[in-house]
This record gives C-alpha cells, structure tokens and sequence, in this order.
C-alpha cells in the first residue's frame, strides 16, 4: 500500500533530522543564486547552521512578485546547461513565472507524483487518460512522468475536445483520468448528448481532480456522475506542480510530502506560525530540487493542518481542502466573501449546472454582487413560477451564506464562457 | 394530448431569432406564439408549433432548455364577446389557469384559445362536459385545413 514505505511511515523525529539534513544542503545551493546569493540572513544560517526546522522562520519569505522581479535567470541555482527543462505561468500581465529543473528535479518531481497516485489507489495495471493541457501547464508532463514512473499505460490525451476523450476512454479501457474539476461536468453532458452513460460505458474507477480549488459537494457530485472514487491533488509550479500533496485512499486531507517540503501555515497579516489546527496560508520550502530551490514561499493558498493521524499510517501531515487564496478573496458591502462560499451553495442544488460566475459591478452608485447560474436542461418544465422560485432560492442561500444579498440570474445552459485552463469565477467591474 | 413547447430564453439580442432559426431548418410552422415579460433578464417563450415533439427534441440537442407543456386549444368565435362567452363556460367548468394566448384562424369566423393546463387535473375532461369545443390535434398544428 506504499511506494516508499520507509519515507512514508518515518517517525517525526527521523523526519524532522531528515529535512535538517536536505534544507541544508538545499540552503548551499540556493546561495549559488544571483537572489539567495544576495540574502545577508542565509549566509549567516550557512555558517551557524540548524538544530531544528523551526530555525527556518529566522529567514525572508520569498514571494511571487520576487520570483517575477528577478526575471528570468535570478533564481537559477545552478549552471544553465545542468538544467533540462522549465515551465512557466502565461505571464500576460507582466513577466511570467519560471521554475528550472534539471534532471535530478524531474526525477524527484516524477517520484513524487508517482507516490501521489500510488496512495490514491492506482496502479501500474491502471490505464491513465490525462485531460490536462501538456506545454508550460505542469498538470500535463507533471502527471505524464508520475504515470510513467509508476507503470500504468498512459494516454497523454491533452485538454478538450470531448468527444476524442470519450472515444480514447472506450477504446483503451481508461480506468483513471485526471481533469480539472469544472471540465467534468461538460464532459458529462457530452456522455449524456451521445446517449452514454460513463457508469456503464467506460470502465472508469477513479479520478484526480485538481488545480481548482473545489468543495467536497463539487467532488461528491464528480464521483456520482461518474461511479468513481475522485481524490484531490494539490500542487502549484513553483513547487514543481501536481504531487505536491494528495490524498491518500481514506479521502481525508492531502498527505503533504514533509521529506521534500518544509510546510508552514501562517498568518497572512502578522505573518507568524498560526496555531496548530488553524487556517492561515500555506508557505512552502523545496527541499528536493537543484535547479531552483525556493525558500519560505508564500503560496497564497489558505488551508490548514488536519489534527490527529491518518488510518492509512502515512506520518507526512494532511492539509484540508483549499479553502480559496488570501489573494482571492474580495470585500463587499464590508464582507469577506471567498467565491468558495457560493460555489458550496450552488453545489447543492441539482437544478443548476457546474458553472458560475460572480460579476461585481456598481450599479447606480451601489456595489452589487451578481452571480450567474445556469439552469441544467433536465430540470426546466417550462414553467415560469419554478424559474422564480428557484431564483429566489439561490438568492436566499448565497444571502445566509455570505450575508448580503446576491442579484441572482438564471443564464441559458452553456452560456458562460469556458475556459481551458482555471475557470475564472470572479469578475470585479466596480468602480474604485 | 396537444402540446406546446416552452423555451427558457435569456433577454438578449439574438436569442429568439436563434429559435426560429433552427424551425425553420427543421421546416417547423409556427403557429401561434406568447413572449413572458423578460424583465429579470429572463422570460418564457411558448409556441404551438406544427411539430412539437420534433420541435422540443430540436432545441435540446441544440443547447437550449426546452419543454413540452400540456394545453388545450378551444374554439372562440372570432367577433366582439367571443372571448367572453368563452371564459364563461370555463369558469363553469371550474378550470383557473395560469397562462392563455390566442390566434385568428378565419378573420370573422374562428379563432383558437390556448389554455397552459399541465399543472390542471382532468381540465380536458371538464371543458368537454361543459360542451366546449376542444380543437383536435391536426387544426391546431395545421396539419390539415380548417
């Protein structure tokens, strides 16, 4: 039941005594950069050395508009022709953000994306579709070196178009697939247009779903449709990609993988260590990787760590499901309000489609929060008193929610524009 | 059983030309025709059209939220209280309704009332034995002449 037993169940301490030993030899070739090079706080680490891995708080934080300012080559750890491959955000706005691998990283990465999936159930009898987009996206190599290494027969199909997926699923026999989670559902529809039904027409037993923060009714509501296990991944580019944290076969938390990060959850605002158990966000140290090592990064991803121990006897803690990121939050009418919230509302509703959209605009001098929703096509009986209810509803639920009150519109089915990669959820027209 | 087919339509430009469009593909007449007000940006087209059934399955494959609704289509005379002594023998009948349209057949002779009675038990049975006129079938989706 382990890939690597040995590292999996390894006992607090040894793991502790092992990331000492990996966030030094790390820290060395991290200073090797024009960046760490230049940070007085880990020259210092250098010469006085570590006890424990809490000493890792005595250094800055590296962030994402760090990463960006140093563009392209001021993280690079190591000679350029060592390094083999890179990937990188689209950068539409601004300079992208790359990470550098060389061999050893890929391997390791490959590894670990490898135990990731192993944990979730699969196996090198698997035959595995993934539906993610391949190039500078990590979800497309990041699970096509991870399947390979661990056995199965992959099927590096790419993202979209439907019906070739549905076809490669029948042909092969897939038994697992990996997609972004707003892409199931129009999958699904697809099936339904084709008069298939994937519970009997595919051999489908498990799929990963991931790059999308989503809820566990959006993952409950997955694994009907489909008459499978669907387990969440969790990873981002710059800590190499997918594998990053998983979860196991008891579907509670993702294992996060302690010998090749350092995992701290704090305070966004006072920036310290939250207490045990409690939300803050997620920074993350590679302890695994040459090219480019990064140090204290703040992913902007809120989570927390899940008390007590996992059944399946992995030691490496569990975070809970993303809760949505410090930067994706927005205020209205002086509430917080994660789009994570509404999408937990609509979730529950069988009347209304996989797709949303939060549109805040100024209308006559007032904010307001719109949410589009799309009416599934089975449910409309064409009577105009159910679209009503339904609308008020909605209304009522997202206003108990987040607390205050949502413009609620019922959209034709398909009307709101897909996207390839992440969904965008939340369009911000207000006036400032 | 008579229908009619009931669009979820968004207000917005184009939409309802995209419906009459895949008719007339399909070479669906259409019969008669009643809008909802669309003010929350949303409304409910209704047809009574030559071929629902078709009409319906039409508009589902191609995206659209569609539905078959039950009406009953009722012989109105076309001159100054036609439409009154009409509704007095429904109201004989004891059937309330939600949603009715209308359409001239022969100027000066006939014309057709569209009742929406999907979520009325037995009115069909009812109007008959007040001894209204139920239009069958192949009128209402002219399918023959009148």
């Amino acid at each position: 039941m382990y890939w690597e037993k040995e590292l999996e169940i390894l006992e607090l301490k040894s793991l502790g005594k092992l990331q000492v030993e990996r966030f030094m030899k790390s820290l060395h070739q991290a200073s090797d950069s024009p960046y760490y090079g230049r940070v007085p706080e880990i020259g210092k680490m250098l010469k006085s050395g570590m006890k424990s891995i809490e000493q890792i708080r005595e250094l800055p934080f590296t962030t994402k508009e760090d990463l960006r300012n140093d563009f392209p080559w001021g993280f690079l750890s190591t000679d350029k022709r060592d390094v083999v491959r890179l990937h990188s955000s689209s950068g539409t706005t601004g300079n992208p953000t790359v990470v550098y691998h060389n061999r050893h990283d890929l391997a390791s990465w490959a590894n670990l994306m490898a135990r990731s999936l192993y944990a979730a159930g699969v196996r090198d009898t698997d035959v595995f579709q993934n539906m993610s987009g391949y190039g500078l996206f990590t979800g497309g190599l990041g699970f096509q070196y991870g399947v390979e290494r661990l056995g199965c027969l992959s099927i590096p199909a790419g993202a979209g178009n439907s019906l070739r997926q549905i076809k490669l699923m029948r042909d092969y026999g897939t038994t697992v697939a990996h997609a972004i989670p707003s892409y199931l559902g129009r999958l699904f529809d697809v099936f339904k247009e084709e008069g298939l039904d994937p519970r009997k027409d595919t051999k489908l037993h498990t799929l990963v779903i991931g790059a999308e923060p989503h809820t566990e009714e959006h993952r409950q509501r997955i694994e009907e449709m489909f008459g499978v296990k669907a387990y969440n991944s969790f990873g981002l580019s710059e800590m190499n990609g997918p594998g990053v944290a998983f979860e196991c076969t008891e579907q509670n938390g993702l294992h996060i993988w302690e010998d090749a990060y350092v995992v701290e959850i704090i305070d966004p605002k006072t920036l310290q260590p939250v207490p045990d158990g409690e939300m803050g966000e997620l920074v993350m140290t590679t302890l695994d990787r040459q090219a480019m090592p990064v140090i204290r990064y703040r992913t902007r991803d809120l989570t927390r760590f899940l008390p007590g121990k996992c059944k399946c006897g992995r030691t490496h803690r569990r975070l809970d499901r993303i809760a949505g990121r410090s930067d994706d939050m927005f205020i209205m009418k002086g509430c917080n309000i994660f789009p994570m919230q509404v999408e937990g509302v609509l979730m529950k509703l069988s009347e209304v489609g996989d797709d949303y959209r939060i549109l805040l605009e100024t209308m006559d001098d007032v904010d307001e929060m719109i949410v589009e929703v799309e009416v599934k096509k089975g449910w409309f009986n064409g009577d105009l008193a159910f679209l009503d209810r339904l609308q008020k509803h909605i209304t009522h639920l997202i206003r108990d929610e987040v607390l205050i009150r949502p413009l609620v519109r019922l959209v034709e089915p398909g009307s709101i524009p897909k996207s390839e990669g992440k969904a965008v959820r939340v369009i911000d027209r207000r006036q400032k | 059983m008579t229908y009619q087919v009931s669009i979820f339509l968004e207000n917005k430009l184009g939409h309802l030309e995209k419906v009459t469009a895949i008719l007339k593909q399909a070479e669906i007449n259409i019969r008669s025709l009643h809008l909802n007000h669309t003010a929350n940006g949303w409304g409910i087209l209704n047809l009574v059209v030559s071929n629902p059934e078709m009409a319906h399955q039409l508009l589902n494959d191609n995206g659209m939220s569609a539905a078959l609704r039950e009406i009953v289509v009722i012989k109105m005379a076309d001159k100054p209280g036609g439409l009154d002594t009409l509704l007095k023998d429904i109201i004989m009948a004891g059937v309330n309704f939600t949603n009715a349209y209308g359409r001239v057949v022969n100027e000066g002779e006939n014309a057709f009332f569209v009742i929406d009675i999907q979520d009325i038990k037995d009115a069909r049975t009812r109007l008959e034995a007040v001894g209204l006129d139920i239009i069958p079938n192949k009128l209402v989706y002219g399918l023959s002449q009148a």
